[in-house]
């Protein structure tokens, strides 16, 4: 794929990846058929920081992990108070890398 | 998530669930204290939905069933979790198999179906609105 076009998609898509994945993306990118351009920018990735919002808002209840798609700790969460309420204050710190792990799954999924 | 995170978070979680169990056994029920580290009920004063549901597992350990579902019934949810989940990693460690992997893989799935995660929230809802009414 052009160069440019792989460039664009980086700068509007860093923030929603870690920044030590973003070399990678890009290579595989470069590296890729232009066919599949419509398919990747279409990909509806995460927003790290309205999961921050969320977390801190409603992480008592598991809504941020549930949004995330991890349902099974979405419950575990939800039941038991937010892990006593501890859980809730450690996942205002760990979300916002978990969402980023996600779109990298995501993506991962289009770009092998 | 992977199997042995999986596991590993499932057997720290059972592990902290005891404690918290031990640690609550004494105080809940013979001072009649609440257990009181919900955040919410803390900084609202209105109980959030799973609020009750250390004394509705300290109710089963009791033998007494009907108690538990008036405190809240996430509680037989929780003991259930408690008492079947570490004995099936346990098998699973033992045996080399991941069957309880599987079968969260699954249910994950499972619960993402729109008609099963609709009526599942509104069952939380109508749970909270029932501590609310009952004043936990």
């Amino acid at each position: 794929m052009e160069a440019q076009k792989v460039d664009m998609f980086i700068m509007t898509n860093a923030k929603y990846f870690e920044s030590y994945q973003i070399n990678g993306i890009r290579e595989r990118l470069i590296a890729m058929d232009d066919s599949r351009w419509a398919m990747i920018s279409t990909v509806q990735l995460k927003d790290p920081t309205i999961s921050l919002i969320i977390s801190i808002l409603a992480g008592h209840f598991g809504i941020d992990r549930f949004i995330l798609g991890d349902i099974g700790l979405g419950i575990a969460k939800l039941l038991t108070c937010g892990g006593l309420g501890i859980w809730t204050i450690i996942d205002w710190f760990l979300i916002m890398g978990a969402t980023r792990e996600k779109n990298m799954q995501k993506i991962q999924q289009l770009l092998y | 998530m992977a199997r042995n995170k999986l596991y590993l978070l499932l057997l720290s979680a059972c592990m902290a669930g005891y404690i918290w169990l031990i640690y609550n056994y004494n105080r809940v029920v013979s001072e009649g204290m609440e257990p009181g580290v919900c955040l919410i009920k803390r900084v609202t004063g209105i109980p959030c939905p799973s609020c009750g549901t250390t004394r509705s597992v300290l109710s089963v350990l009791h033998g007494d069933f009907t108690g538990a579902l008036l405190w809240n019934p996430f509680g037989i949810i929780i003991v259930s979790i408690l008492l079947i989940g570490p004995l099936w990693v346990f098998f699973d460690i033992l045996l080399r198999r991941d069957s309880f992997y599987q079968f969260y893989v699954r249910t994950e799935f499972f619960l993402k179906r729109k008609w099963i995660a609709i009526p599942a929230i509104l069952l939380v809802l109508l749970n909270w609105i029932w501590n609310l009414i009952k004043g936990l």
